[in-house]
């Protein structure tokens, strides 16, 4: 296929995967190119085909057609050499409560073919590193929800893979604790790893991921960096708040100049041209005019929007992110 | 010998799963002693039975049916745990690296084979204390032992076969009186000598019989080289059968993905 040996160096490439179960199409030729070094984010949502894809990537599941090469490898004819290369981390931490952290990290060694020295080193930086070192003689049975995923991430650190797949690795986890294993994320990347996550949290994808693909129904509906794919939503939403006593038709009339005229949930808005680089001018203009202001709100658009736009539907599970924040937020995605 | 470190460590996690679930392994060792002290109390005058075998009693008589039904019901443990493990996404994990396909057979199979081993072990040792001689000596118990750990590992690898195919715990535990059709329709509670009919016809043809009798021969008669070749027919059978029903039924769970 002479359109993927020109980018053969990228850890991640596909062309055309499609991955049929039955009449179903689950994965309907999608085209993906993750480049060394970043953090890719694989966004979707239930259903879409995220964990499909990257079953085959991780060769656990053969593909209908197309082809993929992950690490220099073919995931179909070189699935060996693949597996020697990736770590994996798939949804709902598959590891056995009977056995402790250690034992656990000591087995995975052991299939990578690492030798006990070397093993043992690395076992006691992974633990470190994840903080479980306290845990670690624990049996897994008794470790909660986060502390699993930690685990699951060191185990599949341990051979210091090329590529790092990990599918969902917040879904179910508190606030905190997703917190955490971002930091986590952010550091294994700043180490050289490259990271292909999938994520229903459009959030999760935004924070940690260079460059995003959105996936629906088996298809790449969006694809770039977070920040192309907000901006090709639109302009960012500016909402003025008025003290009582403001006058808003004077309000208006200043904030015609920077933008066309938005919902804002009862208070004036616009969609601000020039993104928030703006935002000054516009506090000054008020100001001048003598038009006292309470607040200015900027409200980016967030890559559900982009989901939105794309698919006309809003992502799963992006209510349950939205909760959490502020209910403003909320408000503007109601609107949009 | 990174296949035989493979190897290792499967097995050894195999064996810690089953002491770790203590729940699961002690009514498969604790179960076949109660019916052993149940028969043993009840049927102890049925020795006296004109073409009864020549024993010390019925619990010398009945100790191998202890023997092979422990090993029965542990081997079950070892498709539950499969099962258990694809259930869980382990397997998945096992299937991701870059292991050796056939260790994740051997781990389990090993497992199945170190519980048969021991559990043969625990009880020539409870029986002992209730007066149990066996006729071979220390040699017979040895091959008892032995031939306890392939019937562990023939039946743990059919065990295997059907936790592969089903990928449920629920379903391997449902076959489990499956077993027991296996274990009544034998000479396991009675000579085959005594019994007529239809019957006798079925047990001779039980192989779980002939099981039985070859290690019940080491214990109430000494070392018979007939009986015991009979044993170890049955029990190689068994295991050539298991691993051939659990290598086709992994390829087919990893064609089933692959395909």
């Amino acid at each position: 296929m002479a359109g993927m040996s020109g980018t053969a160096a990228a850890p991640v490439l596909a062309q055309g995967l499609v991955r049929r179960f039955g009449d179903v199409v689950a994965v309907d030729g999608i085209d993906l190119e993750v480049r060394e070094g970043e953090v890719f984010g694989f966004l979707g949502p239930n259903g879409a085909g995220k964990s499909t894809t990257v079953r085959m990537l991780t060769t656990l599941l053969r593909p209908t057609d197309g082809r993929a090469v992950v690490a220099g490898h073919d995931v179909v004819h070189e699935a060996a050499a693949v597996r020697r290369k990736i770590g994996v981390a798939l949804q709902e931490a598959a590891i056995d409560p009977l056995m402790t952290g250690r034992e656990l990290l000591r087995l995975q060694a052991i299939l990578h073919g690492i030798d006990r020295p070397e093993s043992r080193k690395r076992e006691e930086r992974l633990l470190d590193t994840v903080g479980l070192t306290a845990a670690a003689d624990r049996r897994v049975g008794t470790y909660s929800g986060g502390m699993r995923r930690r685990l699951d991430l060191a185990l599949a650190l341990m051979h210091e893979p090329v590529v790092m797949f990990l599918d969902e690795p917040t879904t179910g986890l508190d606030p905190n604790s997703r917190l955490a294993l971002w930091d986590e994320v952010r550091e294994l990347n700043a180490r050289g790893t490259t990271v292909f996550l999938t994520t229903q949290y459009m959030e999760e994808a935004d924070r940690l991921a260079g460059r995003v693909a959105i996936i629906d129904e088996g298809r790449i509906v969006a694809r770039g960096t977070p920040a192309e794919l907000k901006a090709r939503v639109g302009e960012p939403i500016l909402r003025v708040l008025l003290p009582d006593g403001a006058d808003p038709a004077r309000a208006r009339e200043i904030l015609e100049g920077f933008g066309q005229d938005a919902d804002g949930d009862g208070a004036l808005a616009i969609h601000l041209k020039g993104g928030a680089s703006r935002m000054g001018p516009v506090s000054r203009a008020l100001d001048e005019a003598g038009v006292p202001v309470e607040g200015l709100e900027l409200h980016q658009p967030t890559l559900d929007d982009v989901f939105h736009e794309a698919t006309g539907r809003r992502l799963e599970g992006a209510d349950e992110d939205q909760a959490e924040e502020a209910p403003r937020k909320g408000r503007r995605r109601g609107k949009a | 010998m990174s296949a035989l470190r493979q190897y290792g460590a499967l097995s050894r996690r195999s064996i810690v799963n089953t002491i770790r679930q203590p729940a699961a392994i002690v009514p498969a060792l604790v179960f076949p002693l109660i019916f052993l002290a149940l028969t043993a109390a009840a049927l102890d005058r049925s020795t006296d039975l004109p073409g009864f075998p020549r024993v010390d009693s019925f619990l010398q008589f009945a100790v191998a049916t202890t023997i092979v039904q422990g090993s029965l019901f542990g081997a079950i443990a070892a498709g539950a745990d499969m099962a258990k493990d694809i259930e869980g996404g382990f397997f998945e994990r096992l299937v991701a690296s870059p292991v050796a396909r056939t260790s994740i057979l051997v781990g389990r199979l090993a497992g199945a084979a170190t519980l048969g081993f021991t559990q043969a072990w625990i009880y020539l040792g409870i029986t002992s204390l209730f007066g149990l001689e066996v006729e071979g000596g220390a040699v017979a118990m040895v091959l008892i032992s032995l031939v306890s750990a392939v019937v562990g590992a023939g039946i743990g690898s059919l065990a295997v076969a059907f936790g592969l195919r089903t990928g449920s715990n629920e379903a391997v535990q449902g076959a489990f009186p499956l077993l027991f059709v296996l274990l009544f329709f034998s000479s396991a509670f009675f000579p085959r000598t005594l019994m007529e009919g239809w019957f006798a016809g079925v047990a001779g043809a039980n192989p779980i019989s002939h099981l039985i009798e070859g290690l019940r021969s080491l214990v109430i008669t000494g070392l018979d080289a007939g009986e015991l070749l009979n044993a170890l027919a049955v029990a190689a059978g068994l295991l050539v059968l298991g691993i051939a029903a659990a290598a086709a039924a992994l390829r087919g769970r990893l064609k089933a993905a692959h395909g």
